[in-house]
């Protein structure tokens, strides 16, 4: 099910084109990378999708609906934005308590939420004094006060330490693959959500310049088949036979192009060659992020 | 509608400004009362009248009353703090998310604007009280609310003081910066209302401005010294008043409804 679809998206500031013509869908059960350098428009795509920028041109649906069209948005809808967003005079209970009698939501799912994101001893303490990654997670508590199914979550990782880091790639996971949610999710850092995404979206100065799976991405065309095999002699001319660039790296070592893992193998079966190792070799995706994004 | 004022009724209660606001109206009030109690029907040394009149006096209890009106600035403030420090704290994020039609979040808090201006109004009329009515008792006067005119100008205290918080709300959306709404509600209260309020040759302009129509509607009718000002009467002061409101919610709501919140 299409859980965010973005079609023809265009947004400009002034003379700058912060957004033009970006497409791309996100699907339920699935958490996918919004990736790209800082100014490249990610922030100003979500913020069109969540109603708060309106638009050229070009539409951001949720559910198939404009998000300020969603009569209680926040049961469908928990976004994370900015970390700075609360007044600092303001218990991190207070806070929530607040959001909770705006949406119509009962009070109790402020001390819940907060729970669910391990605040539930610092609930009575001013955001004040909250630590960045403290904030991050008073935030995406925030997001789930209403026990939404979308997330749209803008650089989360920001501010976190490696441990913050690592709670949220498990919670992302969870939410997504276990409770069926769909997550989109902002950074500039590949490094942050390469464990996480299931599917990328790159954009650079406002436009699209790739989307598809994880896997899709880093097994581009010049991607290799690492092969051992027991009779790499015999088995090498019958992978060149059957239409596969061959590279003899060392002996027993093959590296194969232009062939897929399971061809590979139904060929060494047709010629008795048993394989000890059959590896995808995968390019960088930090390399493949920054040619894509032109950083290079 | 109800859970948006909630909302924004505890926005206005979890944090501290409110009851500093609260505070130093009080506190005002508490000098301005001490001033007009301690100064009632003093002459001056070259024999001229008294400035205020004696405590027994009717008039004395109108003018002594009409010192609860000292909330309304501080009412204007938090009204402008409502607005500013969503923007200062970008608050507003999380505030449009959950309630994407931004026309009920400005109505919101234009409810919630008047209802802490009555509860402030209340608050000053209740000290008010403590002090004038044994104040004029003790100094052997008879409390007549016709001749004093206490109920007329309790409503105008009232009605102004509420009004004062729309008018912080329309101010601080229109300017955004909580520091410049602060500065520009004490500059509009203290020195441009007061001018065109003190002056009587500037009265036919400063009846027109809401200091102005809150005094009509309160019917003050004593003299200062500076000669008697020609209010709007009582009703028209009314009308004025709640044509400023509803500009400044005009005001508010034009500014926000299509403003990209970035």
């Amino acid at each position: 099910m299409t859980a965010i679809e973005i079609r023809d998206l265009a947004k400009s500031f002034g003379s700058v084109k912060a957004v033009d013509g970006v497409s791309f869908t996100v699907e339920a059960g699935s958490v996918t990378g919004y990736l790209g350098p800082n100014g490249a428009g990610k922030t100003t795509t979500l913020r069109c999708l969540l109603g708060l920028v309106t638009p050229d041109s070009g539409e951001a649906l949720v559910d198939g609906r404009r998000y300020v069209t969603l009569p209680q948005p926040v049961t469908e809808v928990g976004a994370v934005l900015e970390a700075t967003s609360f007044h600092p005079g303001r218990t991190a209970l207070d806070h929530l308590r607040i959001l909770c009698a705006a949406a119509g939501l009962p009070d109790e799912r402020a001390s819940e939420s907060l729970a669910m994101v391990g605040l539930a001893d610092v609930a009575d303490k001013r955001v004040g004094g909250f630590s960045l990654g403290m904030r991050q997670r008073l935030a995406l508590s925030s997001a789930l006060l209403g026990r939404p199914k979308i997330f749209i979550l803008d650089e989360p990782a920001n501010g976190l330490d490696p441990a913050g880091i690592e709670w949220l790639r498990g919670f992302l996971r969870h939410l997504a693959h276990d409770q069926g949610a769909a997550v989109l999710v902002s950074s500039h850092v590949l490094a942050e959500v390469e464990q996480t995404v299931d599917n990328v979206v790159i954009i650079a100065k406002g436009r699209l310049v790739r989307q598809g799976s994880l896997a899709e991405l880093t097994t581009n065309g010049d991607s290799a088949i690492r092969i051992r095999a027991s009779d790499a002699a015999t088995l090498a001319p019958a992978l060149e036979a059957a239409g596969a660039a061959v590279e003899r790296v060392e002996d027993g070592l093959l590296r194969v192009r232009g062939m897929d893992a399971t061809s590979v193998g139904q060929i060494a079966l047709d010629q008795r060659v048993v394989l000890t190792e059959v590896t995808q070799e995968r390019s960088d995706l930090q390399k493949v992020f920054l040619e894509l994004t032109g950083e290079r | 509608m109800i859970g948006l004022v909630k909302a924004e009724v505890r926005k206005l209660f979890t944090t501290r400004l409110w009851w500093i606001m609260l505070l130093v109206m009080l506190v005002l009030i508490g000098v301005n009362l001490t001033f007009i109690t301690a100064f009632a029907g003093v002459t001056n040394e070259a024999g001229g009248g008294a400035a205020l009149p004696a405590r027994d006096t009717a008039e004395w209890v109108q003018t002594a009353w009409s010192s609860g009106s000292g909330g309304s600035i501080f009412v204007m403030i938090l009204g402008v703090v409502m607005i500013t420090s969503e923007y200062r704290y970008q608050t507003v994020t999380g505030t449009f998310l959950t309630t994407p039609r931004r026309r009920r979040v400005i109505a919101a808090k234009l409810i919630t604007g008047a209802l802490v201006g009555l509860l402030f109004a209340v608050v000053a009329l209740v000290v008010v009280a403590a002090v004038v009515i044994p104040a004029t008792l003790l100094s052997g006067g008879e409390l007549s609310l016709s001749e004093s005119r206490i109920p007329q100008v309790s409503l105008g205290i009232l009605v102004s003081t509420s009004l004062y918080g729309l008018f912080g709300i329309g101010l601080g959306a229109l300017v955004r910066n909580q520091i410049a709404g602060i500065v520009g509600a004490v500059v509009w209260a203290y020195v441009i209302e007061s001018i065109f309020t003190a002056i009587p040759v500037l009265h036919p302009v400063g009846k027109w401005l809401p200091g102005g129509a809150a005094q009509a509607l309160m019917s003050i009718d004593v003299d200062t010294g500076l000669g008697r000002p020609e209010w709007l009467p009582a009703w028209g002061g009314a009308l004025v008043l709640i044509g400023y409101g509803l500009l400044f919610a005009v005001v508010a709501s034009a500014t926000t409804v299509r403003r990209d919140i970035t």
